[in-house]
Formats: structure tokens, sequence, C-alpha cells
């Protein structure tokens, strides 16, 4: 696969899965994630999806993003206590006040953020791009959309390799990119986004050839060759996960997985 | 508006500035003034593409709920410019979308801030519904990151792209105008085939489509065979064809019948209308490409205008010249499912599938089915994308050069395809421009200002070495070297120059002493010194691994080897534009790790493949000085320093500084490309497949002006396919094998071992054929010169 994309062509139980199934077990994770403000049951989920990407053998899309992870969780953990406050101080600095609450409350919507975001790291790596979008168009996204969409994720990588390209040609023209203040940097671009638009019109207009040339029209009928069928293994997992999601919301009205904080 | 999405989410991963402001939700990235861009020039197309493009560029990572926000915020910003332009009340400029007037900046401003604050206010207002963020921190970020972005790069973009867009017809007001103006009542159901013109022409000069479609201007649609074709595939009746906005015709009353399996070259120098012929075969002109037409295609006796292309993808297969265009898909299979699934006749899975096994076993690519197409050689993709054509079981099979990219062993596997695929009883038509290529063929149609001016077998056009360069097309070397014998039938192959040869009595016996030979520099001082360098793309996967190499001052140098053998990445390093992973560069005596873009541009000059990947300015002028200006020379200087350029390579005439640089061919881009990089005045050139896509007259220009370049002292590198130009212009060649130098030396020593067989099966090369031919009797030779002043009577 190629090395912009985080799918993994690999053989595992979860690669197996219906697409509708990875899709809505991702928005039961979002759900599970969204559910619980307090840390300690936010673990739970976390050390979940961990093993699924484990299972997946995705670890090594974990350790590509690792920095992004540990820098939102930080990013959370010390903006959060500023914006929210408890009732047990920890530490006063003259009108601020951390409380304990806010610090708990900082540290669960890290969580929640790395749940979310490894969710999606999950997903990303056991399906291909085709399922995706199928499976989006058969929960309802309109045909067009998810044929657009599949087109642009299959231009990405192509598009990346020619910016890298003019990238370098301009550089061998002395366009020193890294030199300068913000601002002199930035008005650097024109000359790398100029040439990448024109490579991407004129790519354009051959897509729509190939496409045409390919048997794709307007009026054209398309006979699906991915089947999408949902297995016992599919029906178990979704099983599972309405399970886990209902557990969490009888957790969360019996008053379980809250920290009480006041929004400042 | 897949368009949009693809440019924002490329944009956005590898252009990011790099400072997260809010680490997975906001960060300083100039991509972000794209969607406003897209929108003043493409409508609403841009929101979708906008709101698409920031999911995909989630789904590199950061996939979560915020993404949903991400979409409608990113929707809102790249509608709200088309929404607002024109629509402001007394803020409206009631003109074009560059901010060139005081309306006009203040109407730009107001629909920046609006667009941004919109985008802003959605995402921070769903990222804290979610309870991920608190809205005060996420929401004037967003908005000056947007609006900062939208305000500075904007404009500029705009002030380019705007004429442009509009000048391809690809204006949104544009098409929405030209929609609303047709009016199918009023056309003549009877007349002949037309395309109305319309404003705008592509990149290329061959027209952009526009906002209709052929079928509503057409005659009535007819699906019988035409008794009068039906003993030929293909019938092609006095076609003519000229581009919408273009003086002359590309096509010009254009006959020609190919029967089944027959096979014939298209030939001509670049420009005569081969492309267009080849899009004509399957419909896509005049159905796509708009101009004026006349005459009739007919495939199997059906019309090709009479139906939308879509329904001719069964009777004609088509691989462009820029064959990855037709690359769709993330997977092997999926690319070859593509095509059976539009077949009108619905296939089952399995019986897709087995077609599939089918075509992958047929063009050799078994085993490499869950492959993504790009991580495949440009050999392989080539033969995917022929396979994807084949799948289709279509009569005519029609190929755009496609010989342009491949190196020396991906043309073998290529001919054999092609040679199978003609005794399956499929017939071809293949546009190329090397005569060794087009000796295989049948006949031979030439082409020339639109017009057929030769049609017929190879051996007739090639068998007089003086014919072939009347059309821009280059005698094949064999026969210009036994021309001085008169013979009735002058061998073409290698094989039956030995056997006339010995019918004739003859032998090749030069004089070793008259060889001329350029002596490799040894003593000149050494300008690149790479020692003991490794790269990788991928930790653990050299393309280069430790290897030294020198190149002294003066020479001309040429790297050969098989696509993926790492040539162009060892360019790459001894331009300094890449870094080693282990090892040094030095360049001039010192380390390119230690210089910059400016020191590096000043000492050496690496022009790319494809000169459109740099061209980014208004007119050729701008263009060149556009380098030296980044090193901060004054005016005056950099006029002198483009005027000398210019010269240099060949485009001296004054009124060509005015051109704007996408109306050159893609010779003459080339050559702006190289004076852009000569204005720096680098003692070193480094040329990345200077001659591809190029004929044989240009291809000429080419290699003469190189040559010039390094008498009047420049280094020359050059990394090719083409052994017969090694041959003719490199003092010293080195060849590639697995990112190593495995011969390097005199290049007349080292197309010497290139005749051993088994080295250059080891390292997929194959001696150019006169080398081929004299190796017979123990001589390496190298152009046409020296095979006939050494062909004697025994």
């Amino acid at each position: 696969m190629n090395q912009y994309f985080l799918y993994l062509d690999r053989d595992t139980w979860l690669h197996r899965l219906d697409a509708r199934t990875k899709v809505v077990s991702l928005l039961g994770i979002f759900a599970v994630a969204l559910i619980f403000s307090d840390p300690r049951f936010l673990i739970a989920p976390a050390i979940l999806v961990v093993m699924a990407l484990i299972s997946a053998e995705a670890l090594v899309n974990l350790r590509k993003m690792w920095l992004l992870l540990t820098l939102l969780f930080l990013y959370c953990l010390l903006l959060w206590p500023f914006f929210v406050t408890g009732r047990t101080p920890m530490i006063a600095m003259g009108t601020l006040t951390l409380t304990n609450e806010a610090v708990r409350y900082g540290v669960a919507m890290g969580l929640r953020l790395d749940v979310m975001f490894l969710g999606g790291i999950l997903l990303l790596s056991i399906t291909r791009i085709e399922e995706f979008t199928l499976a989006l168009q058969r929960l309802g996204l309109p045909g067009p959309m998810a044929f657009a969409l599949s087109l642009a994720f299959r231009w990405v990588p192509s598009l990346i390799g020619a910016a890298g390209l003019i990238v370098q040609a301009q550089r061998a023209r002395g366009l020193d990119l890294g030199a300068g203040h913000a601002l002199g940097r930035i008005r650097r671009y024109p000359p790398l986004v100029v040439p990448l638009i024109g490579h991407t019109l004129r790519h354009t207009r051959l897509l729509a050839m190939a496409l045409e040339s390919k048997g794709f029209g307007p009026g054209a009928e398309r006979h699906g060759f991915l089947e999408l069928r949902m297995r016992r293994a599919d029906y178990g997992t979704l099983a599972v996960m309405v399970a886990l999601v209902g557990l969490c919301i009888w957790l969360r009205v019996a008053g379980y997985g809250t920290v009480e904080v006041r929004f400042s | 508006m897949a368009q949009t999405a693809a440019v924002y989410a490329a944009i956005l991963i590898p252009f990011k500035v790099g400072i997260p402001i809010i680490p997975g939700f906001v960060e300083l990235r100039p991509a972000n003034a794209v969607p406003i861009v897209a929108s003043l020039l493409f409508g609403p197309a841009a929101a979708w593409g906008a709101a698409f493009g920031n999911v995909i560029g989630d789904c590199f990572g950061t996939l979560g709920p915020g993404s949903l926000f991400g979409f409608l915020g990113n929707f809102c910003y790249g509608y709200v410019p088309h929404l607002l332009r024109g629509h402001l009340g007394v803020l409206s400029s009631e003109r074009g979308p560059t901010p060139s007037s005081w309306r006009q900046i203040i109407e730009f401003m107001v629909i920046c801030s609006v667009a941004s604050m919109a985008c802003a206010l959605v995402i921070g207002w769903g990222v804290d519904l979610l309870g991920l963020l608190p809205f005060w921190i996420v929401v004037p970020p967003i908005f000056l990151n947007n609006f900062l972005m939208g305000v500075l790069l904007a404009p500029p973009l705009l002030f380019f792209l705007h004429p442009r867009v509009k000048r391809w017809g690809l204006l949104y007001e544009d098409i929405v105008r030209s929609e609303a103006s047709l009016d199918p009542e009023a056309l003549d159901p009877s007349t002949e085939l037309r395309v109305e013109p319309e404003p705008g022409r592509g990149l290329d000069g061959s027209g952009a489509r526009g906002g209709r479609s052929i079928q509503e201007t057409r005659s009535t649609p007819s699906s019988h065979p035409s008794p009068v074709t039906r003993h030929h595939i293909l019938s092609v009746e006095n076609v003519s064809f000229t581009h919408t906005g273009a003086a002359r015709p590309a096509l010009n009353g254009i006959s020609l019948r190919v029967r089944q399996g027959e096979s014939v070259a298209l030939m001509g120098r670049t420009g005569v209308g081969k492309s267009t012929l080849c899009y004509a075969l399957n419909g896509l002109v005049p159905q796509l490409i708009p101009g004026r037409w006349s005459g009739q295609v007919t495939v199997n006796g059906h019309d090709t205008t009479s139906r939308p292309v879509w329904q001719q993808a069964g009777m004609v297969g088509l691989v462009f010249q820029d064959f990855e265009a037709q690359l769709l898909s993330t997977n092997v299979t999926m690319e070859l499912a593509f095509p059976l699934e539009h077949l009108p006749q619905p296939l089952s899975p399995p019986a897709m599938a087995s077609r599939i096994e089918r075509a992958l076993e047929r063009v050799g690519l078994s085993g490499l089915d869950r492959r993504d197409p790009l991580s495949l050689s440009g050999g392989q993709r080539q033969r995917l994308v022929i396979a994807s054509t084949l799948i289709r079981e279509p009569a005519l099979v029609v190929l755009d050069e496609p010989m342009t990219d491949l190196d020396p062993e991906g043309r073998r596997t290529l001919a054999s395809l092609l040679a199978s695929m003609r005794a399956g009883g499929t017939a071809l038509i293949v546009a190329e421009h090397d005569p060794e290529d087009a000796v295989a063929a049948d006949r031979v149609c030439v082409l020339d200002h639109g017009a057929v001016v030769w049609d017929g077998p190879p051996r007739l056009l090639f068998g007089d070495p003086d014919i072939p360069p009347w059309y821009g097309i280059r005698p094949l070397p064999l026969v210009s070297c036994f021309a001085g014998l008169k013979l009735p039938d002058p061998p073409m192959t290698v094989e039956e120059a030995w056997q006339v040869a010995d019918a004739h009595g003859l032998m090749v016996a030069p004089d070793e002493a008259a060889l001329h030979q350029e002596a490799v520099r040894k003593d000149a001082p050494v300008i690149i010194d790479a020692h003991k360098v490794s790269y990788e793309y991928q930790r653990g996967s050299p393309v280069v691994s430790d290897l030294s190499f020198a190149v002294h001052e003066g020479e001309f140098v040429a790297i050969i080897g098989l696509n993926g053998s790492g040539k162009s990445t060892l360019a790459m390093l001894l331009s300094g534009l890449n870094t080693p992973t282990s090892g040094r560069v030095l360049v001039g005596g010192r380390d390119t790790r230690t210089l910059g873009a400016g020191q590096l541009a000043t000492t050496v000059g690496y022009v790319f493949q494809n000169p459109d990947h740099q061209i980014f300015a208004e007119t050729v002028g701008e263009e060149v000085a556009f380098g030296i200006r980044n090193l901060g020379f004054p005016p005056e200087e950099c006029e002198r320093r483009v005027a000398e350029a210019l010269d240099a390579v060949g485009l001296a005439a004054p009124e060509v500084r005015k051109l704007d640089p996408f109306s050159l061919t893609k010779g003459d881009r080339q050559r702006v490309a190289v004076a852009s990089v000569l204005a720096a005045r680098p003692r070193i050139l480094i040329f990345d497949e200077p001659t591809t896509g190029l004929d044989a007259e240009q291809t000429d220009r080419m290699m003469r002006m190189l040559r010039r370049l390094n008498q009047r002292g420049h280094t020359i590198v050059i990394i090719t396919h083409t052994l017969s130009l090694v041959a003719a212009h490199a003092a010293r060649c080195a060849v590639m094998r697995d990112g190593r130098i495995v011969a390097d030396g005199p290049t007349r020593e080292v197309f010497r071992t290139l005749t051993d067989p088994q080295f250059a099966a080891s390292v997929g090369l194959e001696a150019p054929s006169l080398t081929r031919c004299a190796a017979r009797w123990g001589h390496t030779l190298l152009t046409v010169d020296e095979v006939r002043a050494a062909l004697r009577k025994k």
C-alpha cells in the first residue's frame, strides 16, 4: 500500500469484517469516548482500541502517530484546567486556582481525543479506500460523491509526489523555503502552488477522458466487484459494540464516569 | 470537486508550514488559501472539494468526530466566497475575482473575513459541542489562519490562475453561461456533426472540455454498422478537426483503414496530430475535446460520434501517452475491476475475478494483484493500463507513445506483449518516435501538418535513409550504415546486417587509432565527489547504497540503468537537492549538507524531466529570471543573465521573452527550464531524461545544445534510457543496478561490456544496434559514421 495511506494489507479477523461494521463500530468507539468525562472510565476504551490495533497488526501505524497523540494529550491536559473549575483546590496562583477536578477533566479530555484518533487509525489501518467509500455509499452517501471522494483519495499520493518534485525544482533555482520569517516563507508558496494547480488541471482533463474511455459515463450503470457481505463475525462485533455502548450509557445514567466541573 | 479535494488534501499534507497551533485541529498552513481561490474560480464544486479535502487530510491520521465539523466548516469556507462575490450590494465590485482595484480589494477582504469566520464558528461550535476543546480556544486561531492565508496567498494565486483558467474554459461563470446559452431546439438534426467553439484551450494547446456534450449538437445517432466499412475494424474517412481557438487544423482530411489483427505505427514530428488522431478513434475527439469536426470514424462499422465515448469502451481500448492518468484505484485488482464494473452486460464478481486473473497473466503481472499501482515500476504500470483496456476485449487497441518512459527491458516486454495481442487478432495502432520499434509494424502511417503523407510497409519508408528525415523521423541507424552499398533490401535489424555482410563479403574493420574517442578527464580537478553515499526514502530500503562516484570538471557523463536502479536518486544527491542518509557528497569541495539553496543553484543546475513542474511565471522572461531574483541579483544583472541564458538555449528572439511559457511546445518549454537554470551560471548541469517525449529533430537540437554547453566549460551529467544518445554524445558512462554503480568508464569501454549478453542481461540493458552489429567482428563502435567508415570487403 502507498506510504501515505495508513491501510495495511493483512488478513486478520478485523480486516475481514464488512466495511459497514467497521464504520459503525468506529461510531461506537466515538460514542463511548464521548459518554465519559472521568479518566478512569476512559482507560478501558483506550486499552480496548490499542488491543484491537495489536490484533489488526497495526502497531506500526501507532508508532507513526504516537507523537501527535502525545501532543494532543498534553495539550488537553495543560489547557482544560484553565477553562474549567471544580471543588477541590490543588494549586492557587493569584486569582487562578487549579482544582483536582479540572486536572482530572483535562486528563479525561486528552484520553477522549486519543481514543477517538486511535479508533480512526484502526479503521484506516483495516479498510481499503474503495471499501470505505462503498460502505459510506451503502450507509447513505450519494453515489457520485462517494466516487468523487474515492477518486480524490486516489489522487492525493500522486499529487504529493508531484508537489515533492515541484518543491525540488524550485529549490534547484534557489527558492529557499525554510529561510526567513514566517511571513516571508508563506509568500514563497505561489511558485509551488501554481505549478501544482496547473498540473492538477491538466490531470483533471485527462482523468475525465480516462474515465469515459473505461466505460464510466453519466448514464453508465455500475455493477460492483466488491461485495459487502455481513457474516457472523460482523453481527457478533456489532452486538458487542451495541452492548458496550448500552453499558456505558447505563453507567452514565447511573451517575458513573463523570467529573463534576463548572465551565469558567 | 475531486480535483479541489485532492489538491487541498495534497497541499495540506506536504506543505504544512509546520506550526501546529492546536495539534490535530489548527495549524498555520498556506494550503488554506486554496478553498477561497477554488471557490472564486470553480464555484460550488470548491465547497465540496474543501470539505472532502479536509476529511481526506484527516484520514491520513487524525480522523475523529471533529472531522464532521471540519467537513461542515470547510464546506462553508469553500462555499461562502462563491456565494458572496457579486452579492455584497454596494461592496460588490461587479468585476473579476482578482483584487486589482480598490473596490475589488474591499470585496475580496470582506469575502475572506466572512468565509474564515464562518469556517471558524462552525468548527469551534462543533468541537466545543463534543467537549473536545473550548470554543474560544479554537475559533480565533482558525479564523486568523484562514484569513491570513487567504489575504496573503490567494491574491497572487488568483492573478496567475484566473486568466489561465478563463482561457482554458474552466471558469465556473463561463461554464454556466455557456450551458445557459445552449438551445438544442435551434439545431438542425440533419446537419454535419459540429461542436461549437468555446473559449479556452488546453495547456497543451489541444483544447479543454467545454460545458456541453457532443450529444447536444450531433446528428441522429445510428447504431447500425455501416456496410462500406464492414471489412475493416477501423475506417477513418476524410477526417478534419480544428481545436477550439486554434488557427490551423490538427487533422486535415485524414483517411485510414485498418484490418483485424493489423498493426499500424503512427509516426511524425511532435504536434503533427498523432495524439489527436488517437483520441478521435474512440470519440474523445470531438466529444470531450471540442473543436470543428468533419468526416467520419467508424470502428466495427459504428460511427464513433454516434454514441458517447463510454459506450464505445468495449470496441476501442486507448492507452494515453500520460498513462498514469488512467490509474484510478488503490490496488491492481480494483484497477482491472473498474472497466468490468461498467460493462453493459453485468458480470458476476466471480466472473470478473476470473477475467482479472487472465488479464494479469496476459500482461505478465500475475501475483501482483494486491499491490498499489503506484508501487509498481513504470513498465508494470503501463502494462496494468494495457490490461485494463484489454480486459473489455476491444477489437482495436490504440497506444499513444507507449515506449516513452520505458527502460530497455520494459520496451522488450511491451514489444512482446504487443506481438501477442496482434497474434490474438487485436488490431493495433501505436504512435511512436523510434524507428526501431516501428519496424515490427505491418504498416507505417506518417502524419505531417495533420495529414497522412506516407502510408505503407516500414521497409519501404526506412529502406531509404533519406526519406524519414523529411518527416522529422530518425532513419534506422543500420540502414544508414549500409546506405553506400545501394542494396535493394538494406538490413534493418542486427541479424539482417550480419546476413547482408556475409552475403556481400563485408566486415567491420575500423582503424582503431582513428576512432574518435574523447578522453575521460581524469586529469581535470574533481568537481563532484560522492563518497560511500547511501540514501533511503524508507528506513531499511536503500535506493542508493554505499556508492562512490567522482565527476571531473568539464566531463560529459551519462548515467544509465533500469527504472528503479537509483539513477535519479544519485543525480539528486550529486546536485545537493537530497542529502545522503550516510556518506558525503562534496560539490566544488564543499559538503552539500552545508550548502543553502542559493549556493547550490549557483554551483549545480538541475533540469527536471518535466519542465511543467517548475514553470509558473506568466512570461518566458519572468520564468528565466525567477532563479536569479531568488539569489538577490539587481535588475540590470538579471536582465543581462536572462538574455545570455536564452541565447545559450537558442531562444534569443526578443519576442520569445513575452510569450506565455505554456504556449510553447514541450521541447521549447524544456529549453526555458534549462535557461532558467543556466541564468544562475552553475558550473555543473545535471539533466534528468532531457529528451523524453521529444521527436528526432527536437532531440537533436537538445543534444546539440548540451554539447555546446559542455564545450563552453559546463560539466554535464545526464540520466537517460536512450543509449544511442549516450553513444553519440557522452564521453563517460556509468551503469547502475540496485543502487550501485556496476560499470563506469569511457563510453566505448562500457558499451563493450554491454555487448556481453550476460552482463547486458544482468543490468537489463542492451547496447545500440550499431554497437551490437560491430561486436561480431570484435569492435566497439558507437556512431553511424564510425560503422560506415569501418565497413569494408574481406
